[in-house]
């Protein structure tokens, strides 16, 4: 029990730094935000335009409901579980001052961690209820009756958790990667598109060839995203919501062993010059 | 005249940088091309659906998407440096570089680096314009050729003027990444028929923020040869209004500036 309560106590002023980081910059976090979102009222326009233009209430099986309720959950999911902290792993090894690091007696990508999460508490804070609240309203004033489902709500946060550490993990490895390709840009442009159309970021992975989306949906990328969004929607049957949880842990223990793999392998080639 | 001599010396000077760099430019490049890929797959699976889409075709639609990339791959390759005034130049105490050297600052900026990374959107604009062009039953006149190139210039000028106008804000702010960000991100509706958004949205697109007349006014008047004078006359207008307007604000920011260096 003390052990547990040291390691937060180790870690709690990194959380702290996040959250102090988040709300110095959160005009620029607003800013952002509204950037972004504008993608998804696109994607809105363009399927209204769909369901008027085809004349039928549902399109490959999703009605215009389950459309907005998709394509803004996504957008949700995607922006809470999006992970960043460990990029500058790749920046600190080119510049050295990943020594400093690695003499602080805590864990390394541990503090990256409890940083980021400072920051994403104060983004979940100005935008999780707003988001939520106003698709409810929407479904509400589509349907006529309540469609928000408490249960499921519950689990796709517990989903959403899971995804943002196998999030978190995917991404400690590519800040590896990325130091050896030196290219932050252009790399991440690469995977951002990649991991957004495989997880079912730009279209449901059900409107996918059925071969492909099998494929899809066993793959990472689809506990990343897909699967959140899907019990939110409650698209699952209860043995469903299980196996891809189970899914989910299984790529999570994946990334995890993965990124400590990198790690120590890159730890012995490792050396930094001057200081 | 010297302007364009010493355009020839910076590109020059890029090339070189390039060349040492070869993995990041092909890598940035296929990102983009990658980013374009995705987005067609998903036009490609919503038209094997529907016939049409509000009254366009799935070759109308890919036209425009194309066209709409003409104007911002040309921005993106020539002016992508104003994009790091808001996000670090002037936070970083860098600005005072531009001010010591007898050029005009702004062209300074902007002249510095040569964005080759945009040529991956290129090849998806001619890729999507060549394939969509045979197809469709396009007026073509002795002017069409010449008035493509006052829209490619003029919609250029649209995204280019956004851009240092909002550059200029950090004069004052020290910082307006988010800023231009939150604009720039706008041009993401002009790859649709603005006739598949509501009045508000319309109305923003037109006349506040006139994306619009980088893409579907243009493009339409091209496609169905109706309406020369608010398609092909707007994109003008907007693109001077806003270029001089842009001058005005960073002549304003020059003068207000006080370096954050030490």
């Amino acid at each position: 029990m003390s052990r547990i309560k040291r390691f937060f106590r180790t870690y709690k002023p990194f959380t702290r730094a996040g959250v102090q980081e988040m709300v110095a910059y959160r005009a620029n976090f607003i800013c952002f935000f509204i950037g972004e979102i504008m993608s998804a009222f696109i994607m809105y326009f363009v399927w209204k335009a769909v369901f008027l233009s085809s004349g039928s209430k549902t399109f490959m099986g999703f009605t215009m409901e389950d459309m907005v309720v998709y394509l803004f959950i996504s957008f949700l999911t995607d922006y809470l579980t999006y992970s960043d902290g460990a990029f500058a792993v790749g920046e600190e090894i080119v510049e050295g001052s990943i020594a400093m690091r690695m003499i602080r007696p805590c864990s390394f990508e541990m503090s990256f961690l409890f940083q980021e999460i400072g920051n994403r508490l104060i983004s979940a804070a100005m935008i999780f209820a707003p988001m939520v609240v106003g698709v409810e309203i929407y479904r509400y004033a589509i349907a006529g009756v309540v469609r928000f489902h408490p249960g499921y709500f519950l689990i796709y946060i517990a989903s959403m958790l899971i995804a943002y550490m196998i999030s978190f993990y995917f991404n400690v490895c590519y800040g590896f990667m990325a130091f050896f390709f030196k290219n932050l840009w252009g790399t991440s442009l690469i995977k951002e598109t990649l991991v957004s159309f495989l997880s079912g970021g730009m279209i449901p992975l059900a409107f996918l060839p059925s071969g492909l989306a099998a494929v899809l949906n066993f793959l990472p990328f689809a506990s990343l995203r897909y699967t959140p969004i899907m019990i939110y929607m409650g698209m699952y049957s209860p043995s469903e919501i299980a196996w891809r949880m189970g899914l989910q842990v299984f790529w999570l223990v994946v990334m995890f062993a993965l990124s400590k793999l990198i790690w120590h392998s890159a730890v012995k080639h490792l050396s930094v010059q001057g200081g | 005249m010297r302007y364009i001599r010493l355009h020839k010396i910076f590109i020059a000077q890029y090339l070189k940088k390039l060349m040492e760099y070869k993995a990041d430019f092909l890598l940035g490049a296929i990102g983009l091309l990658l980013t374009q890929v995705f987005q067609l797959a998903f036009l490609g699976i919503i038209f094997s659906q529907i016939p049409a889409l509000i009254g366009w075709s799935f070759q109308e639609i890919l036209f425009i998407y194309g066209f709409s990339l003409i104007a911002k791959t040309l921005d993106h390759l020539f002016t992508d440096n104003l994009w790091m005034v808001g996000y670090r130049i002037i936070r970083k105490g860098e600005f005072d570089k531009y001010l010591t050297r007898p050029i005009n600052t702004l062209y300074h900026v902007i002249a510095e680096n040569f964005c080759v990374d945009a040529l991956g959107e290129m090849l998806t604009c001619i890729l999507l314009l060549a394939y969509s062009i045979p197809s469709l039953d396009m007026p073509f006149h002795w002017y069409t050729i010449p008035l493509w190139i006052v829209v490619a210039v003029f919609a250029t000028l649209i995204y280019t003027s956004l851009k240092i106008m909002t550059a200029a804000i950090s004069f004052w702010t020290k910082a307006s990444g988010h800023i231009t960000h939150m604009l720039y991100m706008t041009n993401d509706f002009s790859k649709y028929p603005v006739s598949i958004y509501n009045k508000f949205v319309q109305t923003v697109i037109t006349y506040v923020i006139p994306f619009a007349f980088t893409a579907y006014f243009p493009a339409s008047y091209f496609l169905t040869g109706n309406n020369p004078w608010f398609c092909i006359g707007g994109t003008v207008i907007a693109g001077t209004v806003l270029f001089a307007l842009a001058l005005f604000i960073w002549h304003k920011g020059l003068s207000a500036y006080e370096s954050a260096g030490s």
